[in-house]
């Protein structure tokens, strides 16, 4: 049912707003916070005018425990903050994980630690977003590199988290948040989007965390008919406090396992110019566009370079990173931080290929020269 | 016409800079069909402190979204001026307000000056002389034609007539102090 191709010229902030409502969310909580405030702004406007509710909440906790709550009571819900509010989201964060109640964070990363520069971009948070929070855990982060992304990775984003119940982190940047530009905004297909699995068994039967045939255990909603017990403490099926070790063994498996097992479907990569590559720039985010622009340049050279984008950051792409390393000389990853994909990627690097980083931590982007100098440096490591 | 244009309108903070090139990134891609980038640089402060937007208009997809090599520059502010000044290149513009920069340097970049703020004054109301600069830039370039960004004020100022009204003033104000370069 894809129709109705509206060209408009929008902001990334601002699509990632209309892309939370055009997948369902009629609940937003959060506290404003550069360079992420727009999304606040759009939603306090948009949500009521959509039948939703907007909170202006205290702070960041209050903002996570609002979605939390309001996602238990049955509205995809979520929130939107920068780094100093997303560090105070990460205990709730965790409340999230353990009562696996869906909702999504939005990230727009700017330059830190702490208040830092708020309106400069950064990639400092990649880590941050998969661990930041305590105790083993799974989580699904999904990351913008356009402003269309905004729009239809947003919907993807609450599709992964109504899916496996689970928090999905949005980790868009100042860049791409802030950037506006032409996108093609079509009318979503209703059948493209998703709502949690409810439960159909009897309510007496009912039990919040009895793990069904997909995995995952269906969600009832506070006020409904079935008694919904969530809590941040280790617990049984039924949703009631349990300290037996095998208990405790299920469930904190369960958590990394309903997110890397199904890998295959939540890995979302980006593949430019790989086929014949002799090198590759492996990105996220707002470097994406740097790198893009370098192959653009280095092709008229001669030069084969290929990008493989991440989309989905975690859980980690290892099979499709794997495969560019085994098959190109060597790789350069350009990050605004001081080295955190470039980690993982050296993790998955069987073949020992020389992988150097473009790392820049003084507020600016990186210019598309600066990754063509590394591919040059990487060249010269093969003569 | 070029198939990249890539345009930098600075001035210090609240001079209405960012409103202006969404003007013009809008006009490009709602009016002409292409391709635009808008990206903006500030500080934390709200005003007066040095700003700019760097646009990009193109026939095909844009990547980087930053100016690397600046077409036509836009300098509403002396700290402005003097950033672009000696940056730019030959084949580059350089267009500044006479009204507020008045301390004037050789460049490599031909410069043309125009006191919009005097100009957006004696219109009623000094915010729009980044109106006024644009419409200059328009005649002047060519980049766009005068319909595309006359509709994107339209557009953009649809429930306010009367600051519609204003804005129009001011864009054909300004096409009709400069001439075609």
């Amino acid at each position: 049912m894809k129709g109705s191709n509206k060209v408009r010229f929008m902001q990334g902030n601002e699509a990632m707003a209309e892309g939370a409502f055009a997948a369902g969310a009629r609940f937003y909580a959060g506290y404003p916070i550069t360079p992420s405030s727009e999304i606040a702004e759009i939603s306090a406007r948009r949500l009521p005018q959509l039948g939703g509710v907007y909170v202006q909440m205290e702070d960041e906790l209050g903002s996570m425990a609002a979605i939390i709550g309001a996602s238990a009571a049955g509205k995809k819900s979520f929130t939107a903050t920068s780094g100093p509010g997303f560090s105070l989201m990460q205990e709730n964060l965790g409340v999230a994980v353990m009562a696996e109640v869906p909702c999504v964070i939005i990230n727009v990363q700017r330059s830190g630690p702490s208040t830092g520069l708020a309106t400069k971009p950064a990639q400092g948070d990649f880590m941050q977003s998969r661990w930041g929070t305590h105790g083993d855990h799974g989580i699904i982060v999904i990351s913008p590199s356009t402003v269309e992304d905004c729009y239809y990775l947003m919907i993807k984003a609450f599709n992964f988290s109504e899916k496996y119940r689970t928090p999905v982190v949005f980790l868009a940047d100042e860049i791409i948040g802030h950037l506006q530009e032409r996108v093609v905004i079509n009318d979503i297909d209703p059948e493209d989007i998703v709502t949690r699995e409810l439960p159909s068994c009897d309510p007496e039967d009912y039990k919040p965390f009895e793990i069904g045939e997909s995995g995952i255990a269906p969600l009832a909603y506070y006020g409904s008919e079935y008694i919904v017990r969530l809590t941040s403490s280790t617990h049984d099926e039924s949703g009631y406090s349990n300290s037996k070790p095998e208990n405790a063994d299920k469930f904190i498996r369960h958590y990394t396992d309903k997110i890397e097992k199904n890998k295959k479907d939540i890995t979302i990569v980006r593949k430019y110019n790989l086929e014949d590559a002799d090198y590759a720039i492996i990105t996220f985010g707002c470097t994406t566009r740097s790198a893009l622009e370098a192959v653009e340049i280095l092709k008229a050279e001669g030069k084969k370079v290929g990008i493989l984008q991440l989309v989905t950051l975690w859980p980690f792409a290892d099979d499709e990173v794997l495969e560019v390393c085994n098959q190109v000389k060597g790789v350069v990853v350009p990050e605004l931080n001081l080295g955190q994909l470039i980690r993982e990627v050296e993790r998955v690097n069987k073949k020992n290929i020389p992988i150097v980083g473009v790392n820049k931590v003084n507020s600016l982007s990186i210019h598309p020269n600066e990754i063509i100098d590394k591919i040059r440096e990487v060249e010269k490591c093969q003569r | 016409m070029k198939d990249k244009y890539q345009i930098v309108l600075s001035g210090v903070g609240g001079q209405g800079l960012i409103a202006c090139g969404s003007l013009v990134a809008e006009a490009a891609i709602i009016y002409e069909d292409k391709y635009a980038t808008l990206t903006s640089s500030y500080g934390v402060e709200t005003r007066g402190t040095f700003t700019k937007s760097d646009i990009i208009i193109s026939g095909k997809e844009i990547f980087y979204p930053e100016v690397i090599k600046e077409d036509i520059v836009l300098s509403l502010a002396q700290v402005a001026y003097d950033r672009y000044i000696d940056k730019i290149d030959s084949d580059a513009i350089l267009i500044y307000d006479s009204s507020l920069v008045t301390q004037i340097k050789d460049s490599k970049a031909k410069q043309y000056g125009f006191p919009f703020t005097d100009l957006a004054r004696e219109l009623g109301n000094i915010t729009v002389a980044n109106v006024i600069a644009l419409g200059a830039i328009i005649k002047m370039s060519g980049i766009l034609s005068q319909e595309s960004v006359l509709n994107a004020i339209k557009d953009k100022y649809e429930e306010k007539p009367k600051v519609m009204e204003l804005n129009t003033k001011a864009l054909e104000k300004g096409l009709e102090i400069a001439a075609i370069i």
